[in-house]
């Protein structure tokens, strides 16, 4: 059975929406501004893919406004875009075959410090009971399907910054065991103080830019999104002429065992992941266009990824690229995001530009896009994400009848 | 679903830490009305006798030696142990090292619900009343939901996928779904499947002030607790010469939301019912197949009615129901691992205790596993003896 995707929303700090986050993508435009939702003077560090634009009252009703915290706000937002974009007919997603599954790195973030900001400031007393049950990265799923009235499975996947891919990817795998007709899925994060002053602490914040592959790379810069696709089975879609945008290919999951926030240096796990993308998909290495980077601009990231693709392409220079030089680094929502990104290039042929690009790394010899857009062959590209706590995910997108026949599922 | 083998099994529970010291105490269900010990996870002082189930004397330095647990929260330490323990027990490792399949053959699908908030709640508290440039930068990973899952794996040393699932109550059960499907798509050949939530007091107040804790079946008691099950595919298993100490062959989930706008907390009996005839459908059993339901009714009414209805509906009002909850404590994120261990002993002949309705079955053969989420899910396994 064929996965495709059919539909898909964007909120971004580049552009609310598939049209707008494609411009900003092949323009190479920044997200990056001085963060507005919380003082951040102190700490020697001001920047990041804030999404300034979204109300969430423009997306939602009133009472779901006030139910949900920001960050399932901007997923339930990104999934009504994403259906729109699928032309789902009303009741589509009704009934047990109809199944959301999000990813998130921390979910309602927002809700969990008004409470113990209240909880601090004014003692137990302070805590109102009715925020209580808003906090839990369960609920992303939950605030989704309740709003689309799907009723099959209601996942969470809190993988991370590779959130997005797994979500993506078990999503696929559910649609191709035949456990689901039409899946909601991708991820949310929201940039909150704490996650902010985090990774300040960890020394791993850029002063100003994300600069992923070069030389000078200081860190990364942390953003914030929805980025929601939906997936269907090829008989749902075919039964409904649905137009495709691309097929979902396989997906590669591997934990380094390693360390809790750094990549294995010899990048084991994944090159094992990439590997297995590429043939899951029924492909060999030679068949993949374009690598969408994880390129968080950390020393550590970028050379093992930089490894990675040495080690799994050879000679081959396979052009790459991180739309996190302009969006950040969206946490959980990054690879979903990213891999919206990636169906732009598939339907265009444009590879995203890897902004801020300005000297060349030895330990990073990658073919990287380099500040300005470049066309270029498009039928497969992959995805390639990493996450605290070693988990490694790479997915494989492909323009419609790109990919080979799928295999009978093996045992 | 293929029938999975369960070939190992690693808990730490109220009952205490240890394979077979938790199914032991099971059979002995006077436990849970013994006077519990003082609160270890937190200073309680202030909230007189609360309503808390801890894992008793949990002491991770026993398993794990005394190196590197400094900067890991209670959670990893309860997940890491229940980990060890579950590949010791299904021979995947001996002493220490491996002695079947390899490291990049085996992973984790492994379900929790609020394991962060005891780290967010910390460094929140330092980053508000002295400076966020004072908070440490070694514990601000255990904020991040999937930390705790991560170190599993770097602990064991398990480097097949690593997926954290987090669906509150049915977390631990939908977890078996995820595994089943990795399973299949030889992903690896086995993985550890379960859960863990632990004790904290922002966890203990929250549930306080929402007023559902209690004792003696009035309101829940707040538990903790951690439990992996080593799954394997049956053939695969036997083919090794594993133990299998029962097998999984049915999963089914439902979400049903509620009709007006405003409610949040919300069960129907209505998800769970559609849950559990699509479990039975997957395992290929009907409702008269069933010996034993192990429920997740936990001593909040507004949702152990609901479960109780789609129980009575959907398997029969005569049929026994355990809740294993009455001496784990509502576990959340733990709870339906805990549920499948209990279910565990029981399949393996210890007699079922915790039985909130019909009477004790003489033989166990085929166990039904529920769980109902807060906010519109339920979520159904089916277990049966090997």
């Amino acid at each position: 059975m064929r996965v495709f995707i059919t539909g898909v929303g964007v909120v971004s700090s580049i552009g609310l929406g598939k049209e707008a986050f494609f411009a900003s993508l092949a323009a190479g435009k920044s997200g990056i501004t001085p963060v507005e939702a919380f003082d951040a003077s102190n700490l020697g560090r001001s920047n990041a893919g804030e999404v300034k634009a979204f109300r969430a009252r423009d997306h939602l009703t009133a009472a779901e406004a006030r139910r949900m915290g920001r960050c399932s706000q901007m997923a339930l937002a990104a999934a009504r875009m994403a259906i729109a974009d699928a032309a789902l007919p009303d009741g589509a997603l009704s009934g047990p075959r109809a199944s959301v599954v999000l990813g998130t790195t921390m979910g309602e973030a927002d809700v969990l410090e008004d409470l113990d900001h209240a909880w601090i400031a004014k003692g137990l007393p302070g805590v109102r009971r009715a925020w209580i049950p808003k906090y839990g990265s369960t609920l992303l799923p939950i605030h989704v399907a309740r709003a689309l009235g799907a009723e099959g499975a209601v996942l969470t996947l809190p993988a991370a910054c590779a959130a997005g891919n797994y979500a993506v990817g078990l999503a696929s795998d559910l649609i191709r065991a035949g456990k689901a007709d039409v899946i909601v899925t991708g991820a949310a994060e929201m940039l909150q103080e704490l996650q902010f002053s985090g990774f300040v602490r960890l020394a791993a914040m850029a002063p100003a830019k994300c600069q992923p592959f070069d030389l000078n790379r200081q860190g990364l810069i942390l953003g914030e999104g929805a980025g929601v696709l939906i997936l269907e089975s090829e008989a749902h879609a075919v039964r409904r002429d649905a137009r495709v945008l691309a097929e979902v290919g396989g997906h590669g999951m591997t934990c380094d065992a390693y360390h809790i926030t750094r990549p294995h240096p010899e990048a084991a796990g994944s090159i094992g992941a990439m590997r297995q993308a590429i043939e899951r998909s029924g492909l060999e290495p030679g068949a993949i266009d374009f690598v969408n980077a994880h390129g968080t601009g950390t020393k550590h990231n970028d050379s093992a990824e930089s490894k990675v693709m040495r080690e799994v392409f050879g000679e081959r220079r396979v052009p790459i690229s991180s739309m996190k030089s302009m969006l950040g680094h969206c946490m959980g929502a990054a690879s979903a995001l990213e891999a919206i990104g990636c169906l732009m290039t598939l339907e265009t042929g444009i590879y995203p530009p890897t902004i801020g690009y300005e000297t060349p790394d030895p330990e990073c010899d990658v073919d990287v896009v380099a500040n300005e857009a470049r066309e270029g062959k498009a039928d497969v590209v992959l995805n390639n994400s990493l996450a605290f706590g070693g988990y490694n995910s790479v997915t494989c997108l492909a323009r419609p009848g790109k990919l080979p026949p799928p295999k009978v599922t093996a045992a | 679903m293929k029938p999975r083998a369960i070939t190992g099994l690693g808990v730490a529970s109220a009952l205490g830490t240890g394979a077979y010291e938790t199914l032991g105490g099971l059979a002995d269900a006077a436990r849970a009305d013994a006077p519990r010990p003082a609160v270890a996870s937190f200073d309680a002082s202030a909230y007189g006798d609360p309503p808390i189930v801890e894992v008793p004397g949990f002491d991770p330095t026993k398993h794990l030696g005394d190196k590197g647990l400094r900067t890991l929260d209670r959670l990893t330490k309860l997940l890491v142990v229940a980990a060890r323990l579950s590949l010791h027990d299904a021979g995947l490792k001996k002493d220490g090292q491996w002695a079947a399949l390899a490291p990049e053959r085996v992973g984790v699908c492994c379900s929790n619900a609020y394991g962060s908030l005891e780290a967010i709640t910390e460094l929140d508290r330092v980053a508000v009343l002295e400076d966020a440039r004072y908070i440490n930068p070694a514990k601000f990973p255990n904020t991040v939901s999937n930390s705790a899952s991560g170190y599993v794996s770097i602990w064991e040393d398990l480097r097949a996928l690593n997926v954290s699932v987090s669906d509150g109550n049915c977390g631990a059960l939908d977890a078996i779904a995820c595994a089943d499907i990795f399973l299949e798509t030889g992903r690896a050949e086995a993985i550890l499947t379960g859960g863990g939530e632990s004790m904290s007091e922002a966890l203990f107040l929250a549930f306080d002030k929402l007023r559902v804790l209690g004792s003696n079946g009035a309101g829940a008691r707040l538990g903790e607790g951690a439990a992996f099950h080593v799954l394997e595919p049956l053939e695969r298993a036997r083919a090794r010469g594993a133990k299998v100490l029962a097998t999984v062959t049915g999963y089914g989930t439902a979400f049903i939301a509620p009709k007006d706008e405003v409610t949040l907390l919300f069960a129907s009996s209505e998800a769970l019912e559609r849950a559990i005839a699509a479990a039975l459908a997957d395992a290929g059993v009907t409702a008269k197949d069933v010996d034993l339901v192990v429920s997740g009714i936990s001593g909040i009414a507004r949702f152990d009615d609901e479960e109780r209805a789609a129980i009575a509906q959907a398997v029969g009002a005569e049929v026994a129901v355990a809740a294993p909850k009455q001496v784990f404590g509502e576990t959340l994120g733990a709870g339906g691992a805990l549920a499948m261990s209990a279910a565990l002993a029981w399949l393996d002949g210890a007699a079922p205790s915790c039985l909130v309705s019909g009477s004790a079955p003489s033989e166990v053969d085929t166990v039904l596993v529920t769980a109902v989420g807060y906010y519109g899910n339920a979520s159904a396994v089916v277990m049966r003896r090997a």
